[in-house]
């Protein structure tokens, strides 16, 4: 488990991480969400030890000492490698860095595993930037750590290798590693995390179990669509939608009223679509960082 | 134990490449190379040009002497550097060719030997320009000769006592104690070895930090740093660059060494004792350091290569001060300029380096120079920690020179 306890860091007259708390468990994946400069690299690097913190404490398992380089797999968002040297040197050195037994089978393994197993001998500068992602990647778990942290790491990928990853972090959770997934982009990290930490300007607006979440914060509300977009005029939608845009009007669901509301529309119009709208992440940040700056 | 993973990855991956294999044997190559071609053409007068002049003589008897004397000068050469053309004649008869001559760029010039010369020993030139005052020293030198010789052959002395009279002196040099004159090769080693230890010197130190600098770039530029500093400490990131970059210019030294050895032995010149040896690589080791605080600062605030060789520069420019200076350390190596910059840290080693292989410094100077480098060395590889520290992370960013004394500050 990692922990982060009341952690700030300051530069100069911005506070770029503010008493910010986080609790990531084993066996799940945290998504660090949060706009361009929000604070999200700025609690990753405190994590990886590169800046140290100016309050606050950061747990590993609870303990202040810092696991040892073999255990920790960082892929940064500001990522490169030494472009002059061959893909197996590359991952060569860090698996000698980071004490790794029998590096020789796992880079074979791992470059199979990721298609680039007749490239060992070619040079990082001759690889597309796609299978330069690839090997940045290969090279946060070869030596199987059990702290990941990815951050925006699907940036640059294709569909099919975004796949592979994602079957990768799955088979991670399984083996419980605990995983951090930083990104700003919402839909993906609904998808693949289990828990979220939302920041914003540095100040933590959300953390906790992603369904809970949803069900706390979130409107679930009726979406109906008539075939006409004229009867949107009709005093019934006027009346009793909450919100009426592009051809759709809203209700939001209070009680039990779905069901009448729904028999009410048949009756009155020709519908063409009635559906329950999930309230998604972004709706949910966007409602809570507007609610932040009121 | 990673700050000596990272500086054997550094030494391993370098040494191997064609540059440093090119460089190191290169170099070498391309300084004989060009000394042997300059010696060619200096030798063969190629790429020289015969400076042609005119004379006017209105004595009949100086002008043949002076064009003897110089063909006696030039004999032995391949090349004569001055060319006399004398016409026997009144200047005021002679003088509008002659002008004519030297306005087409026939002549250079033309000198006059007016024909009181006997008893006023003064010679005029009508040239161009005036650039050639050496060759008109040679004219001077020789005619003075010619004049006294005429003289003394006017007081009816014998041979014997005009031999007496007219003579060369040569010096020649021993070694304290010694029996046998010295060589001329041998004390050309002797003004060229304090030359080439220096120059060695120099090469070394800052081959090792250029490359230092360019590492810092490279990792900062490719990105590679974030997940660098996620598994080492920046102090082995940082030491153990400065180990495995330094062990290369230091090989690079040992392999300079070992050939000038091998080629003194072989030619029976002792250039290298075991002293000078020791001090080379004391002084190389510091000098190095010195200066790997300095590029690595640089290194982690800029983020283009040429951004950072342009900071550099000024430092270089200091550097290059005993590169100018050499000759003057040579000859003089305890005037109060030499030993004031002797103990100026980014010129100590190299200063302090000819001063050794002159054999011209006491052990109290050798001991005060190298503890003022350790402090030195102490100090820039401080700040240069501090400075890598907080620079090496912030991509895309121009540093002001507050926030770095801010951060040295911290």
């Amino acid at each position: 488990m990692i922990e982060l306890i009341e952690v700030t860091k300051q530069f100069d007259a911005i506070k770029a991480v503010d008493a910010v708390s986080i609790k990531v468990y084993p066996g799940r994946i945290c998504g660090f969400l949060g706009p361009n400069g929000a604070g999200k690299t700025t609690s990753i690097r405190m994590l990886m030890n590169i800046i140290h913190p100016d309050s606050g404490t950061i747990l590993f398992n609870g303990s202040v000492e810092r696991p040892p380089a073999y255990q920790i797999g960082y892929l940064p968002e500001e990522r490169g490698l030494y472009q002059k040297i061959s893909i197996f040197e590359t991952l060569q050195y860090f698996a000698h860095l980071r004490n790794v037994q029998d590096a020789h089978r796992k880079i074979k393994e791992h470059l199979q595993r990721f298609g680039l197993g007749d490239r060992h001998q070619s040079k990082v500068s001759e690889l597309s930037k796609g299978n330069q992602q690839k090997l940045q990647f290969i090279n946060t778990i070869l030596h199987n750590p059990q702290y990941v942290v990815l951050d925006e790491p699907f940036s640059g990928l294709d569909p099919v290798n975004q796949l592979l990853l994602k079957e990768i972090l799955e088979e991670m959770k399984q083996a419980g590693k605990t995983i951090i997934f930083s990104s700003h982009q919402m839909d993906q990290v609904e998808r693949i995390c289990d828990d979220v930490a939302l920041i914003d300007q540095g100040r933590l607006v959300l953390a906790g179990n992603l369904d809970d979440i949803k069900k706390d914060h979130g409107n679930t509300q009726l979406q109906i669509i008539p075939e006409n977009a004229s009867d949107l005029e009709h005093e019934f939608f006027q009346s009793q939608a909450s919100e009426i845009r592009s051809g759709s009007a809203y209700f939001n669901l209070i009680g039990n009223n779905k069901s009448k509301l729904i028999d009410q529309a048949n009756k009155k119009f020709d519908l063409r679509t009635v559906r329950v709208a999930e309230p998604g992440l972004e709706e949910i940040f966007i409602h809570l960082v507007k609610g932040n700056q009121v | 134990m990673n700050f000596l993973k990272i500086a054997w990855f550094e030494y391993h991956r370098r040494i191997r490449s064609k540059w440093f294999i090119i460089g190191t044997f290169g170099m070498p190559l391309l300084i004989l190379g060009i000394s042997l071609v300059t010696g060619y053409f200096a030798g063969s007068g190629a790429g020289l040009e015969t400076k042609h002049f005119g004379l006017i003589d209105e004595t009949g008897y100086y002008g043949s002497q002076l064009s003897q004397a110089l063909d006696l000068r030039y004999a032995d050469r391949e090349f004569a550097p001055l060319d006399i053309a004398v016409s026997v004649g009144e200047f005021e008869k002679l003088q509008s060719q002659f002008d004519a001559l030297v306005i087409d760029k026939t002549l250079e010039g033309y000198f006059v030997i007016g024909a009181d010369f006997d008893r006023k020993p003064a010679v005029r030139l009508y040239a161009r320009n005036s650039s050639n005052f050496r060759l008109t020293e040679v004219v001077e030198a020789e005619l003075k000769d010619i004049l006294i010789q005429n003289r003394a052959s006017g007081l009816n002395l014998s041979n014997e006592t005009l031999a007496e009279l007219f003579f060369d002196i040569d010096v020649d040099y021993y070694d304290i104690g010694a029996v046998e004159e010295r060589e001329s090769d041998e004390l050309i080693a002797d003004y060229i070895a304090p030359f080439i230890f220096m120059f060695l010197l120099f090469l070394g130190i800052f081959t090792g930090g250029q490359l230092l600098l360019r590492a810092v770039l490279e990792e900062r530029s490719s990105r590679v740093i974030e997940v660098l500093l996620s598994t080492v400490s920046y102090n082995d990131l940082m030491g153990g660059k400065i180990l495995g970059l330094g062990l290369l210019g230091l090989t690079q030294s040992a392999i300079y060494l070992i050939v000038g050895l091998l080629a003194g032995n072989y030619y029976g010149l002792s250039l290298i004792t075991p002293t000078i040896g020791a001090l080379y690589f004391v002084y190389f080791i510091l000098g190095y350091l010195l200066y790997a605080g300095i590029y690595i600062g640089v290194g982690a605030l800029f983020d283009s290569e040429q951004e950072a060789q342009q900071a550099i520069q000024i430092i270089t420019f200091i550097a290059i001060i005993p590169m100018v200076l050499w000759t003057v350390v040579i000859e003089n190596p305890n005037s109060p300029l030499v030993n004031g910059l002797s103990y100026f840290p980014l010129v100590t080693p190299f200063f302090m380096m000819i001063k050794i292989a002159v054999g011209e410094t006491t052990l109290l100077q050798v001991i005060l120079t190298i503890l003022l480098m350790i402090i030195s060395v102490y100090g820039s590889i401080r700040l240069a920690a501090k400075v890598f520290r907080t620079g090496i992370l912030l991509y895309g960013k121009r540093i002001t020179l507050p926030e770095i004394i801010r951060w040295i500050r911290a």
